[in-house]
């Protein structure tokens, strides 16, 4: 469970760093911490969990979201 | 090319990422056991708290949740000095048009339920998991939904700026006075103060979670709003 987790948290990262579109990007970080409160869960420690849920996957992709709708949408660098 | 070099490098710096990681995770060695056993033994006759987690960071080591809201006291600052809000109960209104309906009705109604769920993770912070920091996301996000979900006719205090800034102050002094009541009684710094008016020392846990949870719930909820406002004006 915690190997398959991981990789899934891998991908992620990948996808985060990789993908040309910021939405793209902030959306799988947004994954990252889901999955990321469900490992620490696995790994019994709920209090984390609570936290990385809450601010990971809940206020920082709000705040992330609102920037990027304020600024340009692609990271080109022209 | 540049694609390929781009990816190799993003790849290999994940993998080095994740092989320094996978060292903590599948290490076999047993983990340091002299303060785990000490907290299992001692923390509820210390404190008063259940939850472990919330004995450690409340009782014994309350000076880095003081470290933490002073953090976050900077950060609210600094994005309201770059992003130079002055007032700010005019753009809130002015925002609703690009809003529709089915955003409006359903954050609105899911505003108030996720409150409730934030104050009852601050309120049991010291029986069940969670705590004054989490329960304090969790009603910012509960404000965030408020805000987005506000109609013409029903306003709510807690989407006014005015009113967040003035509980965030409150509670931070409140926080700073009740470290400080500990040095004047002679108890330490952050020491408990309960056991010296006769009650037991899980209040002063619940006191500081409430106060902490209300300074953190304030301050985020204001941060998220002050991006709403730059992005209406």
């Amino acid at each position: 469970m915690t190997l398959f987790l991981l990789i899934i948290l891998f991908t992620l990262s990948l996808t985060v760093i990789l993908s040309k579109k910021l939405i793209t990007g902030i959306i799988a970080l947004s994954a990252f911490s889901l999955i990321s409160a469900l490992l620490f869960y696995v790994l019994r420690a709920p209090d984390v969990a609570i936290t990385e849920a809450a601010v990971g996957a809940g206020v920082s992709t709000v705040i992330y979201l609102w920037t990027i709708k304020g600024t340009k949408e692609d990271d080109s660098h022209e | 090319m540049n694609k390929i070099w781009s990816f190799i490098w993003s790849f290999s710096s994940v993998l080095i990422a994740a092989l320094l990681i996978a060292f903590l995770i599948f290490d076999q060695a047993p983990w340091p056991s002299s303060s785990r056993d000490y907290t299992e033994a001692s923390s509820v006759q210390d404190t008063g708290a259940i939850n472990l987690v919330s004995s450690i960071y409340l009782g014994y080591r309350a000076y880095d949740t003081l470290g933490e809201t002073i953090v976050l006291l900077l950060g609210v600052l600094g994005t309201l000095g770059i992003l130079q809000i002055k007032s700010n109960n005019e753009p809130t209104r002015q925002i609703q048009k690009r809003r529709t309906e089915f955003l409006k009705v359903a954050s609105g109604k899911l505003g108030p339920i996720v409150l409730v769920f934030g104050l009852y993770v601050m309120l049991f912070g010291h029986v069940s998991p969670g705590g004054g920091f989490q329960g304090g996301v969790v009603i910012a996000s509960g404000i965030v939904f408020l805000a987005m979900g506000t109609r013409e006719a029903v306003y709510s205090p807690l989407v006014n700026g005015g009113f967040l800034k003035k509980l965030e102050s409150l509670t931070f002094f409140l926080i700073v006075l009740s470290a400080l009541l500990g040095l004047i009684v002679n108890v330490g710094f952050f020491g408990n103060i309960a056991p010296l008016v006769n009650i037991k020392p899980v209040y002063f846990i619940v006191m500081l979670n409430v106060l902490i949870g209300l300074k953190v719930g304030s301050s985020l909820g204001l941060l998220c709003l002050v991006f709403l406002w730059d992005e209406a004006t």
